[in-house]
């Protein structure tokens, strides 16, 4: 599939502020599964941009605004031919040599031991999150495949959370939301990383776009969320369990993390009186 | 590590620096001794108060964080007797100090680029990534001259045998070495005539070291270098050293506000505009030393500034990320870091030291916590930390659970009665306890300042020396040949 992304960001404050640096995460990746066609990033008050590889592989562009502003705007405009038609397309390696090919993957990249050790707020240790889940965590049987296992997961996040935007915070903490049983596209993704790494399963959070065919009826077009986890014999796949579905060419990635602080979109430091003001994100994703 | 298990059934006298075994001043105090007896306690006590005048008017003071959130400052202590390390015992500490911190620099660019020793199995994967001052944001970053830290001070102790043993890395940003200079400083002017008597070497030459390997890690050349020393403000304990520093090397005291980045290069806001600087010698830690990368409610450090380091045109000194090489977790793990990078034995042996993320070591540990020093790994200054001999039950409890939280988080050693020395207190020779910061300098090559602080635990029988918990100090010398 190929997509036309636009992405724009307006941050407006009541007091001008001065210094503000920014850093964006927007450009989508470049990998086997998707490739970007054209990406332009601009800016309001017009900036000079730089870019660099953050450590998770995410492409980073920043500048700074040094003269006072009340305003600032970011805009993405992106082209993105996306090729993974069939996640399940991979040749799948026998239920018990899959901890082997797990742990030999991780020992050749050490900084995945990240994607099955980090505990965050939005990630919580297995332990503290079932003191705030009232029905038995899915188990993972080394009998079977563990994509069956994953697959399990993914059903069941959505039977804790129902989908109900703005309902959480974008950094909530998960227990917050798993206590209310409602949450955003986050809470699914961050729901299903903690209880696929109390496994030992490398996962992690993937922020990105998904194609408004299939997202739900009536919500506001915006980032989406879902979570990675490296099955034996594929690499990483794409759970999104917001929607109970594997992520395939529908899905654009942009950034990947060990939560989605990681791999936030926008993050920026100013100097002067205003609070941090609620971005204003206007997201069209249009197939091509 | 282990105990060899007889270790704590063994008569534990600590050694004297000072006398021998006979109770007679060993050869190299004998000089010494010989003056302080000619004279006699008046003429002490008359320098010990002259001493404390001239630190006044000076102003040599720190400062001391205790329940309240305001410090108190206090005039530096500071002990009249010098501790004197032979020309041999120095050689065997210079030459241990310059291998282990050859030894860390490689280790720190390993974990921040290849993570060799991680693939090769030689340290735990979890070690790194359950450690807070593992730095990812630096991933990748080459500093200048791959040289992560600068300035180190080590902490050595000597046990029971009168050997030599590293207690602690500090590689963030060491404080101690103005009281290092002042001591030397003061000691000369009091006690010239201990001077006559012995050859010492030369500790005040340090500021011009440092600022020679400031110098040489311009991005625009050692000729047009503009230094500054990054400082917290007036509220942090070490603002003394911080004033004292800048002052010795002719360099810019600056607070996070007083700087800006724009588009990668770093500025000093000046009366005349903005002058470009070359080189950070930062005093604050890295988790206040850029809002948009580290914590973003820091507004300590200077925003943009990880960016100008990755993009080469600002050296930042400690670099960012060397605290995981001082984590005390990862301490065990030093003499097999200098085996893998060096291929060669420790010079200078660890304290035996017990991980409480191994199950075995944690019971012993719980059941010997009388002789144990409990102490969290991410922790400095004596903060954080338990002293079984002097503890209560209750506060052991309180570290029972503290470690079974997160066992990553703290490490045990036995208690190393540390050695003693003779200062005069109160109009008295009395026994201390003492340890040892050298610092070492990593420019051109790696320098050990001859000297270091000397640090005493002025409370009788105490084993703690941090100045932050009431620690004094002596002038300390190294002969020379």
């Amino acid at each position: 599939m190929r997509y036309l992304i636009e992405h724009e960001t307006v941050l407006e404050y009541p007091q001008t502020v001065r210094e503000h640096h920014i850093e964006l995460r927007l450009a989508p990746r470049s990998d086997g599964h998707q490739r970007v066609l054209s990406c332009v990033i601009e800016t309001e008050p017009a900036a000079e941009l730089a870019s660099y590889t953050d450590y998770f592989g995410n492409r980073v562009d920043y500048f700074c605004v040094i003269q006072p502003h009340s305003r600032l705007v970011t805009r993405l405009r992106s082209e993105v031919e996306t090729l993974k038609e069939n996640p399940f397309d991979f040749e799948a390696v026998p239920p018990a040599e899959e901890c082997e090919w797990l742990a030999k993957a991780v020992r050749h990249m050490p900084s995945w031991n990240d994607f099955v050790l980090h505990r965050s707020l939005l990630t919580p240790t297995a332990m503290k999150l079932a003191e705030a889940v009232s029905c038995a965590f899915p188990r993972q049987d080394r009998e079977r495949p563990l994509l069956d296992a994953l697959m399990d997961l993914l059903a069941w996040v959505p039977t804790v959370l129902e989908y109900r935007s703005g309902t959480t915070e974008v950094h909530g903490a998960l227990t917050a939301a798993v206590l209310q049983g409602s949450g955003v596209c986050q809470d699914f993704a961050h729901l299903f990383i903690t209880v696929a790494r109390s496994w030992g399963i490398p996962a992690r959070y993937v922020m990105g776009y998904l194609d408004p065919g299939v997202s739900e009826a009536g919500a506001a077009m915006a980032t989406h969320a879902w979570a990675e986890a490296l099955v034996p014999g594929a690499g990483w796949v794409g759970f999104d369990a917001t929607h109970n579905l594997l992520a395939n060419d529908h899905y654009v990635a942009v950034a990947v993390g060990r939560d989605s602080y990681d791999a936030a979109p926008q993050r920026g430091s100013f100097k002067g009186e205003s609070a941090g003001e609620q971005p204003s994100v206007t997201v069209m994703m249009q197939e091509q | 590590m282990y105990n060899s298990g007889t270790q704590g059934n063994k008569p534990r006298t600590p050694y004297h620096e000072f006398y021998a075994d006979d109770f007679t001043p060993r050869d190299h105090y004998r000089l010494l001794w010989d003056h302080i007896k000619a004279t006699g306690n008046n003429a002490l006590e008359a320098k010990a108060h002259e001493s404390q005048l001239a630190l006044q008017a000076e102003g040599v003071t720190f400062t001391v964080y205790g329940e309240s959130e305001e410090g108190i400052e206090r005039i530096w202590p500071f002990d009249l007797i010098p501790r004197i390390i032979t020309a041999a015992e120095w050689v065997k500490i210079e030459s241990g100090l310059k291998q282990r911190v050859r030894a860390l620099n490689l280790f720190l660019a390993d974990l921040y680029g290849e993570q060799r020793i991680i693939k090769d199995g030689v340290i735990p994967a979890e070690l790194i990534y359950q450690g807070r001052d593992f730095r990812r944001e630096i991933v990748g970053i080459v500093p200048p001259r791959g040289i992560y830290t600068h300035v180190s001070g080590i902490d050595i102790i000597r046990d029971e045998q009168g050997e030599f043993l590293i207690l602690e890395d500090n590689l963030r940003t060491p404080s101690g070495v103005s009281y290092m200079i002042e001591n030397r400083v003061i000691e000369r002017r009091i006690m010239p005539e201990f001077f006559s008597k012995y050859r010492v070497r030369r500790v005040e030459h340090y500021p011009s070291l440092l600022l020679a390997a400031l110098r040489a890690l311009s991005p625009r050349g050692k000729e047009a270098a503009d230094i500054v020393l990054l400082t917290p403000g007036i509220y942090n304990s070490a603002y003394f050293e911080h004033t004292f520093l800048a002052k010795e090397m002719g360099v810019e005291l600056a607070e996070g506000r007083d700087m800006v980045v724009i588009n990668d290069i770093v500025y000093l806001k000046t009366t005349t505009g903005l002058q470009r600087i070359d080189v950070i010698y930062r005093r604050i830690d890295d988790d206040f030393l850029d809002p948009l990368v580290f914590r973003s409610d820091s507004s300590l450090g200077i925003a943009g500034l990880i960016n100008a380091w990755r993009a080469g045109n600002v050296a930042i000194v400690n670099a960012p990320g060397s605290g995981i090489a001082d984590d005390k977790a990862v301490y065990p793990y030093v003499p097999d870091i200098i085996r893998y990078y060096l291929g060669q034995q420790p010079i200078l042996n660890n304290v035996p030291t017990y991980q409480m993320t191994n199950v075995t070591d944690r019971e012993y540990v719980f059941d010997n916590m009388e002789r144990m020093v409990i102490k969290a790994v991410s922790e400095s200054g004596g903060y954080g930390m338990l002293m079984g001999p002097s503890s209560t039950a209750a506060l052991r409890k309180e570290f029972v659970d503290l470690v079974l939280e997160n066992p990553r988080n703290y490490i045990a050693q036995p208690v190393v009665y540390l050695s003693r020395h003779v200062c005069y207190m109160d109009g008295e020779l009395e026994a201390r306890h003492l340890d040892l910061r050298p610092y070492v300098i990593y420019g051109d090559d790696i320098e050990v300042v001859p000297g270091g602080l000397t640090r005493v635990a002025l409370r009788k029988g105490s084993l703690v020396v941090n100045s932050s918990q009431g620690g004094g100090s002596k002038d300390t010398w190294v002969l020379a040949e």
